[in-house]
Parts: C-alpha cells; sequence; structure tokens
C-alpha cells in the first residue's frame, strides 16, 4: 500500500442516506469518509456501527460555514452561535472518532467584511482560540480552510491561513489546503504546501475544475511529492464538486450523478496511478 | 502580435480624466495597445481617446462592462434593449477610436451564476443569439467586431468553456463574431489549456494572457509553454493583453474579487508581464 491515507467528502452525495455513502466510499478502497458539519442530520452511534462494519474511518469533518455561522460576525449573539456551532462539530467529531473539524474564520460566500477588519480579526482570533481549546479536550483538532477569492475576501493563500493560525496560537491543530483553490490562487501548489509545512494537517484534493484528477489539468505527481517532503501523516481527502457557483442547487436538481461511482472510483485509482509513479522515482 | 495592457490594472471606472496618463503610462511601458473598459459611457468621449492614444502612439482596445442592468439575455425585453444599446454605444465609440472589436462577456450579466433549468437555460441562449444577432449586424456596419468572453462559473452560469463560446458564436452566425479567450478562466474551465485554445481557432479575436491569480503573467502557474504553442497551431496574430484589477478597485471589486494585491504595483505587474509574455511569445 501507499504512504497516504485517502477520504471522499459525502457533500457530493448530496441528500443520499449516509449508509449507502460510506459503503461507496469503502468499496471503491477508501480509507475514510469525510463527512458534512450538520450533526443534527447525522446519527452518530448508528454512522459509527456503519463505518466499523465497513472497515473504514471518519477522517475529518467539512464544517459549513453558512451566513450565521460566522466567527468574526460583528454581532456578539451571531458570533455566540458561531462558536456554539464550532463546538457541536467538535463533539461529534469526538464522538465518532473523527480526528480533524474544519475551521474557518468567518462565513462561506461572504465577499466582503461587515465590520473594521481588526475587530473582525479579533473576533475570529477569539472565536478560533475559544473553539480550538474546546476541541483539543475532546482530542479533536482544528483545521483552518483557505477558499478562492469568490468564496471569501479572507484567506484565499495558505500563507494567509499561517499567519492567522499562528495568531491564534493554539498548540495543536493547523491549516488546509484545498487544491481547486490553490489552482486559483496560489503561484505554485507544490511550493505552498512546502512553505506550509508541519503546519499543514488537512489536505482537500481536486482537480482544477473541481472533478475527479483526470478531468482537469493538476499534475497531482509534485502535489503528492512535496506532501511527502514535509512528512504529510493526515487524510487526503476529495473535495469534489459540480462546476457552478451554487453546487448544491446542481446537485438539489441531480446534476451530480458523475460524482457518485464514477468520480469516487476515478479519484482513487488516478491518485494511486500519481502515486505509483511517485514512489517510482524515488526508489 | 501587439500587446495591450488594461486600465484596470491601475484605475477604475475609466474615463476622459484619466486616459491621458493611462496612454502615457502603457506606451511609456511598452505597450502597443490600452485596452479600456466602458463602465460609463457618459465618462468617456471618443475624440478625447483618440487624441490620447495618438498623442502617446498606442492603438486602443474596446471592452463592455456588464453589470446587471446590460443583460442582453434578461427575461425584460426593456432590459435586453438596455443592453443592446449600451453595445451599440461600445460599437461606436469602437468604431471612432479605431478600435477592432468590442470585447467582454456581452451574453449575460457579469456575476448571474444562478441555477436554470434546461428550458430557461435555451430561452436565455436564444435571447442571447437574438440580441447580439442584432448587435453584430451594426458592428459590422461600423466595420468593428465582437469577440464574446467565457468567464469561469463564479462570475457566470452561461459560457464558461471556449467549447461554449464557440457554439454561441455559430449560433449568432456572422461573420464579424469571435471570442476572446482568457487564460485565467481557462485555468479553472478547461480540461487542457492548450486544447482549449486550439478549439477556438478560427474564432479568436482578442487573447488576454492573465496569471492564475491574475498576478503578473509568468509568477504564477499558467503553462505558458502550452499556451505559446497553442497560440502558434493556430496562427494568432492579433492583440495579448494583460488584464488585472486593482485591489483598490472599488465599483467593480466584487465581479472581479481581486482582494489582495497581487504584485507590488500595476506598473510593476505591467512590465514584469510583459518583459516574460515577448519571451514566452514571441
Amino acid at each position: 500500500m501507499g504512504q497516504f491515507r485517502y477520504a471522499y467528502n459525502q457533500l457530493v452525495y448530496y441528500g443520499e442516506d449516509v449508509g449507502t455513502s460510506i459503503d461507496r466510499v469503502a468499496r471503491f478502497g477508501y480509507d475514510a469518509i469525510e463527512l458534512a458539519g450538520e450533526p443534527d442530520d447525522l446519527d452518530a452511534a448508528k454512522i459509527k456501527k456503519r463505518i466499523a462494519d465497513a472497515g473504514i474511518a471518519v477522517s475529518s469533518i467539512c464544517s459549513i460555514y453558512t451566513a450565521e455561522r460566522d466567527l468574526a460576525h460583528p454581532d456578539a449573539d451571531v458570533r455566540a452561535g458561531a462558536l456554539d456551532y464550532v463546538k457541536r462539530v467538535a463533539d461529534f467529531a469526538a464522538e465518532i472518532g473523527a480526528p480533524t473539524i474544519i475551521a474557518a474564520p468567518t462565513a462561506c460566500m461572504k465577499l466582503k467584511p461587515l465590520a473594521d477588519r481588526d475587530d473582525e480579526r479579533r473576533w475570529a482570533i477569539e472565536g478560533l482560540r475559544a473553539a480550538g481549546e474546546y476541541a483539543a479536550e475532546r482530542d479533536v483538532n482544528l483545521t483552518l480552510e483557505c477558499w478562492n477569492r469568490y468564496e471569501t475576501y479572507w484567506l484565499n493563500r495558505l500563507d494567509q491561513g499561517l499567519e492567522l493560525w499562528q495568531e491564534v496560537g493554539l498548540d495543536r491543530g493547523g491549516v488546509m489546503g484545498d487544491t481547486f483553490h490553490m489552482n486559483i490562487e496560489e503561484d505554485d501548489i507544490a511550493a505552498a504546501i512546502r512553505r506550509t509545512g508541519p503546519t499543514l494537517n488537512h489536505v482537500h484534493l481536486a482537480d482544477s475544475n473541481r472533478a475527479a484528477p483526470g478531468e482537469g489539468h493538476i499534475d497531482f505527481v509534485p502535489v503528492l511529492e512535496a506532501l511527502a517532503e514535509v512528512g504529510y501523516g493526515g487524510y487526503l481527502s476529495f473535495e469534489l464538486l459540480p462546476p457552478s457557483a451554487d453546487p448544491f442547487g446542481v446537485m438539489q436538481a441531480g446534476g451530480h450523478q458523475d460524482f457518485l461511482d464514477r468520480y469516487t472510483e476515478q479519484a482513487i485509482v488516478k491518485i494511486r496511478e500519481a502515486e505509483a509513479q511517485l514512489a517510482g522515482a524515488t526508489s | 502580435m501587439r500587446f495591450g495592457a488594461s486600465t484596470f490594472i491601475w484605475h477604475s471606472p475609466f474615463g476622459d480624466e484619466s486616459v491621458g496618463q493611462l496612454a502615457d503610462r502603457a506606451a511609456g511601458l511598452g505597450f502597443d495597445v490600452l485596452e479600456i473598459c466602458i463602465e460609463d459611457p457618459a465618462l468617456v468621449t471618443a475624440a478625447a481617446v483618440r487624441d490620447a492614444a495618438e498623442d502617446a502612439g498606442v492603438g486602443v482596445s474596446v471592452c463592455g462592462a456588464f453589470g446587471p442592468d446590460r443583460d442582453v439575455s434578461h427575461e425584460d425585453p426593456e432590459v435586453r434593449r438596455g443592453a443592446i444599446g449600451y453595445l451599440k454605444t461600445c460599437i461606436d465609440l469602437a468604431a471612432d477610436v479605431g478600435a477592432p472589436n468590442v470585447s467582454g462577456p456581452m451574453y449575460s450579466a457579469t456575476g448571474k451564476a444562478r441555477l436554470l433549468s434546461p428550458e430557461e437555460r435555451a430561452q436565455q441562449w436564444g435571447w442571447a443569439v437574438e440580441s447580439l444577432g442584432e448587435v453584430a449586424e451594426h458592428a459590422a456596419s461600423r466595420g468593428v467586431g465582437l469577440a464574446i468572453e467565457p468567464l469561469n462559473r463564479f462570475e457566470t452560469d452561461m459560457v464558461n468553456l471556449v467549447e461554449q463560446g464557440v457554439r454561441l458564436c455559430r449560433d449568432i452566425g456572422a461573420d464579424n463574431v469571435g471570442l476572446l479567450i482568457d487564460t485565467f478562466h481557462m485555468n479553472i474551465e478547461e480540461r487542457h489549456i492548450g486544447e482549449a485554445i486550439r478549439a477556438a481557432d478560427g474564432y479568436v479575436r482578442n487573447f488576454h494572457a492573465c496569471e492564475n491569480d491574475r498576478g503578473a503573467p509568468g509568477s504564477g502557474h499558467v503553462p505558458w509553454d502550452e499556451v505559446a504553442q497553442a497560440l502558434r497551431d493556430i496562427e494568432y496574430d492579433g492583440l495579448v493583453c494583460i488584464e488585472s484589477f486593482t485591489p483598490e478597485i472599488k465599483e467593480i471589486a466584487r465581479a472581479v474579487s481581486t482582494w489582495r494585491p497581487v504584485a507590488e504595483s500595476g506598473d510593476q505587474l505591467a512590465r514584469d508581464g510583459l518583459t516574460f509574455l515577448r519571451q514566452k511569445l514571441l
């Protein structure tokens, strides 16, 4: 077997019974599933049994930062609600044995600050710190995600994430990279991974058009090479989504059929090919 | 091949008050063409643009800016009519300043990226074809072409791929209608950037050479050798323009979502980009 562990994000199985999703991911040879961060919709005990039966793990929880879940919101009640959300995701992760939950300083698709940038930064740091300490007590780590320019005005590049993370100052957890966003924002995806180094604690993989590797133009060999070089030990989780500014709308209309069996299989086949090339080059 | 610089690198909204300075700046940095974007037609007169460009010794390229009320595929015929009128204004200006084309994502309002049913989509497409057919006719009468620009998924739901752009051109079916293709958008949407450029063979009327993050061409990971080869393969000899957006721009900030500086300065971006593109493409 290769050196990396792979997961597939449940998001793109939109509306499907989680048991069916777990079985699919296991069937195609993944080590884990990444679950969407809606703890109220998920039955931890049931999922725990299902993953044990399927022989896989839960890699991580992909938190959903809707407009109300905004740790940098000027309204203290909204911030408190956002913090409560992250804590509930951490509780769920702990219950299910997932080591990592995705965190963001502000809401996804928020394209302008609602208050002074310094205030927003201060609130986000306070919220992330409190959430991170709460998660740590449950042996769960935060991973701070950077999104492309069309999804946030704030953290677009990993170096921006790293800087904010250092200010948060937790002694565990780190920053994550997503190759779809990085293809838009970074000068060099592999170099950005190297610069993030040991602070990189989670990775989302997708091709340049957010479909499975092989559908776009990212060369995953140098990406894996950089991950190997920094000693990355976390999961590589495929977060694939339909080509739209509103991928959830597309999925609601049934436009995600390729992302079920077809891309679940293609993603792991293609990435293992890339990994084999890596092993071939280094041996 | 001629090299152009978009005024968005430095300034917005473009108008007569800034054209002299911007034309001199582009010429001073070694560009052949100044690409101007008509955000507000009331701020721009042909005479001022023509005089400034002549004085500086640069050609002019004209782009349209397509806000919510400039939507040729809108369900309201009045909105479509208004958008057609705006495009005709841009065409007249292009003709008067000697610009060969009006370029831009003229099939819809930029930022309109909502989900449509297949029926609505077909209807929207039909309105775009009908409206742009009328616009193309006016353009032909003024000796101007249309260069239609595919945009990435976050900026439009209508034409994301070169392949879709070619289909739109074919459906409009006029000789003076082609494409503006932009490597920034292609990097997000196309399976293979070189193949996409070759698929546009015969249709390319304007080309935006932009880095993946809209920094200086050459500073990121756009596969420039592949781009250069594909442009040679289609024997492209037209305008190659650098387009980037200063984060200081407020009016269009949301549409292009440039939140952090992607170069030390506009001059630096333009200078480094031009040096790199000359070396790669010539």
